[in-house]
């Protein structure tokens, strides 16, 4: 028997829950810009120095994985007809440990200081269990299309796996012995950006391609192998590294990278199909993200340098397709729950605007204009790393990391704004 | 279901012709989006609803909300007439955007949940109502 409590509008959590994830991220991409624009000289010379580390995880984690919280708290009642239990309570302890995790682990990253790094750890633990525990009973009752829960499940097995390896990282920075260092590192990455965020966008792009721009539906070929293949590749890997074969299994990762360069042509494809005319901002980051997902396949097979994939991929799509995603779902979010009483009240008197006042299209392209501006910057600091350029150009690619982040909260506070007097109004 | 792909390609085709800028174009585009919403929605709510109301009473409070999101819809139908004959570009643009996210996470819900429910439901009902046939 289908569970028919699954279609109640009140299953959607109050509007506070996704929006205090998404209007707290761009605070973190605003610290990894101040990163980038004070350490300008060494960030991007290797990704093993602590400023680098700092970066990464401020983005990964501060931007990219609140984010990400905050949109399936939302999402998963919607599209899945499973409501997380205790929303608010989870939303609240997942946020803030989180939040203050994310800035102690990248104090601690940054400065070497122990107890930062113990505090960071602890508090992510904590948080992103809670997260894991919360969102994974909701995907247990989670009904709808099965290749997108599919990808979403084997998305938070890969968030388990990065946080499980990045603790045991962590202990090995704090003095626990661990051989073949190198590789357990290139093993937590890459479970956190195939794993969790790879998984991730190929789920909910299963959903939110087709449905944003009237595109036909993924092509099942791809949809059946696509989410198994990433899970074997980082499962051979994991096994690989586990037996000191660390070369092996980079290699072992190749069909994982293979089908997000595939999910990245096909996307594209079927956005060139799409029978919505308008090309608006949120398209332009997908194109861009898409763009970026091959090149970053490409310099992955060639073995081009870390630092560039790192700034390609955790910049150019970490920041961009969810800052793309945002400027869509806080404008309908707004609207969507301003109209709320009326929808109850089966009375539509009280006429408001539409979704494009909340999130202006002209901004929009502004701050896309400064995103495009940054990851020049960057792209070109990554390529002239170490020399004196290399320097001048990671500053200027911080500085604008710092510009498109505070373009994005001007334009979340405008859009809570224009929520909160139009709320009042309604009374 | 092929319903609701027609009407997200007739929401498209509303989109197409208010970018060309051509009015009259668009005025036919947009009658013919909000003509075959309301029969949809008339389809269901006096066809498909009260069926499956009476042999699956689970679904009562799925259709309600059903019914409460077509009466926003036809409320932004409305708005989209109003501003289609102002010739209000900005409005025609904000309002199809908004109508195309209603619509889009209206009709998941209908065919994740309620036309799977209403499939088995009336299909059981078929087969009883068959049985009863065969046994007279």
């Amino acid at each position: 028997m289908l569970n028919a409590a699954g279609l109640s509008l009140d299953q959607a959590p109050p509007i506070q829950v996704p929006f205090s994830f998404f209007r707290l991220a761009p605070l973190f991409a605003l610290l990894a810009g101040a990163v980038l624009l004070w350490d300008g000289e060494v960030v991007l010379v290797s990704r093993w120095l602590a400023p680098a580390l700092a970066v990464t995880h401020l983005l990964a984690l501060g931007f990219l994985t609140q984010v990400m919280c905050g949109a399936l708290f939302q999402m998963l009642p919607v599209l899945a007809g499973a409501p997380v239990p205790q929303v608010v309570w989870v939303g609240r302890v997942t946020q803030l440990t989180l939040v203050l995790g994310c800035l102690a682990l990248s104090w601690g990253l940054y400065s070497g200081g122990r107890a930062s790094l113990m505090l960071g750890g602890s508090l992510l633990g904590l948080g992103l269990t809670t997260f894991v525990v919360a969102v994974g009973i909701a995907l247990t009752r989670a009904r709808g299309v099965p290749q997108t829960l599919r990808a979403m499940r084997f998305a938070l097995a890969g968030l388990v796996m990065a946080l499980v390896l990045g603790l045991v990282l962590l202990a090995g920075m704090l003095g626990a012995r661990i051989t073949g260092l190198a590789g357990w590192v290139d093993l937590h990455l890459s479970w956190a950006l195939l794993g969790w965020v790879g998984m991730l966008i190929i789920g909910v792009g299963y959903q939110v391609v087709p449905m944003f721009h009237v595109t036909p539906a993924y092509p099942r070929w791809f949809t059946r192998m696509a989410a198994p293949l990433v899970l074997a590749a980082l499962v051979a890997s994991t096994g690989l590294v586990a037996l000191g074969k660390a070369g092996l299994a980079g290699w072992a990762l190749l069909p994982a990278v293979l089908v997000l360069a595939a999910f990245a042509m096909v996307t594209v494809n079927l956005q060139r199909r799409r029978e919505r005319p308008r090309v608006d901002t949120t398209l332009l980051y997908w194109w861009s993200s898409m763009g970026l997902i091959l090149i970053s396949a490409g310099l992955w097979v060639l073995d081009g340098p870390a630092e560039l994939l790192g700034v390609l991929l955790l910049v150019g799509v970490g920041v961009g397709l969810p800052t793309g995603m945002l400027l869509k779902i806080m404008s309908f979010l707004s609207w969507f729950h301003l109209q709320h009483p009326q929808v109850v009240a089966r009375r539509f008197d009280v006429r408001f605007p539409h979704m494009q006042v909340f999130m202006p299209e002209g901004l929009a392209r502004i701050q896309f204009a400064v995103f495009t501006l940054m990851l020049v910057l960057l792209t070109l600091a990554g390529l002239s790393s170490g020399s004196p350029w290399g320097a001048y150009l990671a500053r200027g690619g911080g500085a604008a990391v710092m510009a498109g982040a505070l373009l994005l909260v001007w334009m979340q506070w405008g859009c809570y704004r224009t929520y909160q007097s139009i709320s009042r109004q309604l009374g | 279901m092929a319903l609701h792909h027609r009407c997200d390609h007739l929401l498209a085709a509303a989109e197409t012709q208010l970018q060309t800028g051509a009015w009259p174009s668009m005025v036919a585009a947009a009658e013919g989006l909000i003509a075959a919403m309301l029969e949809h929605f008339r389809v269901e709510e006096e066809q498909l609803f009260p069926q499956l109301a009476e042999v699956f009473q689970a679904a009562a409070s799925p259709i309600e909300v059903m019914c409460s999101e077509h009466a926003q819809m036809r409320a932004l139908l409305e708005d989209l007439g109003a501003a289609v004959e102002a010739h209000d570009q900005g409005a025609c643009t904000g309002i199809l955007e908004t109508l195309h996210f209603l619509v889009q996470q209206h009709n998941y819900k209908e065919e994740t949940v309620l036309y799977p429910m209403a499939d088995g439901a009336l299909r059981e009902a078929g087969v009883r109502i068959a049985a009863q046939l065969s046994a007279e």
